[in-house]
């Protein structure tokens, strides 16, 4: 028996053991970003509903909606290869009754970007993603920006961990999509690419909204979907992550008058009572870089907008 | 580091287009032509080149895609 997403609690979390296989290039689905999105998903209306994710990671968001939200059928697809393979498996240990519920799409996706994925998205009545929506440090163009600021990056920062790809994107690339220019082009990207392929799929998105909510609204609706925040969670940000793709937006709004439209969003309690701006907030981890940090994760359903 | 001349910015606020256009301006090459701006409707422009400072001589501002066609 599937469970009633209307009656999911954390008693639910508790009955069922949700511990996937996570090597080290997989993102850790402990994080409470994941929490956060299952709380979203749980919320979303999915049963009975197919379902794409794109970015599957370990697999987890897939074993839970068809488990937990009543979700028929679930598509998914991964940048990295390898996790889409380990999905599969993972379903099989932590739900062998849902496996065949699940159509994997083999091989390097991004985003929707193959035959294959468009087929399936075709005939999906929700896209579900949680994605990169920071630069890649390294990136050129990025670095370029960040330096006519004279904001510099945290140590260690370009160290290219083995998931690497869940944190971060190739920002050039995208650079076609105005949203972009906040670290939302690979995300906007996606919005685009599902509203062509199909129009009356709705969008259930994860974000850290280090940019403010009002922006990735925004976004939202520039694309054509009404957006709807469903759960929201503040969140550690971990020690040692970069923060100077923000201070770099926040310095170069400053003395151009419309400093106060973008000022990220940091808080100094768990709380979320207490914020601080990317500046604050780096000045902070200048002098005690184990310093805890905190940011807002929400979900973000869109709902396709028809004139 | 290659970096179209038209940029589109059509549909975002004031901050994400003042950003981006700074972002296009970094990344350029000094080809000596303007920087095109594809803004929305609703942009106000002279706001914007304020806001811009000394880098509103570099860009061409305009709500309409083809005007930029009869300028370079
Ligand atoms: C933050 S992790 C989220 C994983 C999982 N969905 C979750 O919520 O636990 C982001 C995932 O997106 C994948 N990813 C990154 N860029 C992508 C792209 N362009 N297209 C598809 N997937 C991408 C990463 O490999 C990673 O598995």
């Amino acid at each position: 028996m599937l469970e009633d997403p209307a009656k999911e609690s954390s008693e639910t979390h508790r009955r069922y053991a949700n511990t996937p296989e996570t090597p080290d290039f997989a993102f850790d689905p402990e994080d409470p970003w994941t929490q956060t999105f299952q709380e979203g998903l749980a919320r979303a209306d999915l049963r009975g509903k197919t379902v794409y994710e794109v970015g599957v990671g370990t697999g987890i968001n897939v074993a839970f909606i068809l488990r937990n939200c009543g979700a028929a059928r679930v598509y998914g697809s991964d940048l990295d290869p390898r996790l889409v393979v380990l999905a599969e498996s993972n379903l099989r240990s932590l739900s062998p009754q849902h496996a065949a519920y699940f159509e994997p799409v083999h091989g390097s996706v991004s985003l929707i970007d193959t035959d294959a994925a468009r087929a399936k998205i075709d005939k999906t009545d929700v896209v579900i993603a949680c994605i990169p929506q920071v630069g890649e440090p390294s990136d050129e163009r990025l670095t370029a920006f960040r330096e006519a600021q004279s904001v510099k990056l945290a140590k260690g920062a370009e160290d290219e961990a083995e998931d690497h790809i869940a944190h971060y994107y190739p920002w050039s690339l995208f650079d076609e999509y105005p949203y972009n220019s906040v670290g939302l082009g690979l995300n906007e990207a996606l919005m685009r690419r599902v509203r062509q392929q199909a129009p009356h799929a709705q969008l259930v998105m994860n974000f850290g909204c280090r940019i403010g909510t009002e922006i990735i609204c925004e976004c939202f609706e520039a694309n054509g979907y009404k957006p709807e925040k469903i759960a929201s969670k503040i969140v550690l940000q971990h020690a040692g992550t970069d923060i100077s793709f923000f201070v770099t937006l926040e310095k170069a709004l400053s003395g151009t008058n419309l400093e106060k439209q973008l000022v990220c969003k940091f808080y100094s309690d768990p709380d979320g009572k207490k914020p601080l701006s990317a500046t604050e907030a780096q000045n902070l981890i200048d002098m005690d870089p184990e310093v805890a940090l905190y940011h807002e994760v929400a979900v973000i359903r869109g709902i396709p907008i028809t004139n | 580091m290659q970096v179209s001349n038209t940029i589109d910015c059509n549909g975002l606020s004031p901050a994400p287009t003042l950003l981006r256009i700074m972002q296009a301006l970094v990344g350029r090459d000094d080809c000596g032509a303007p920087l095109n701006v594809l803004v929305g409707s609703d942009c106000n422009c002279d706001r914007l080149a304020a806001s811009l400072g000394p880098l509103a001589g570099d860009v061409q501002l305009s709500h309409n895609i083809r005007q930029f066609a009869s300028i370079n």
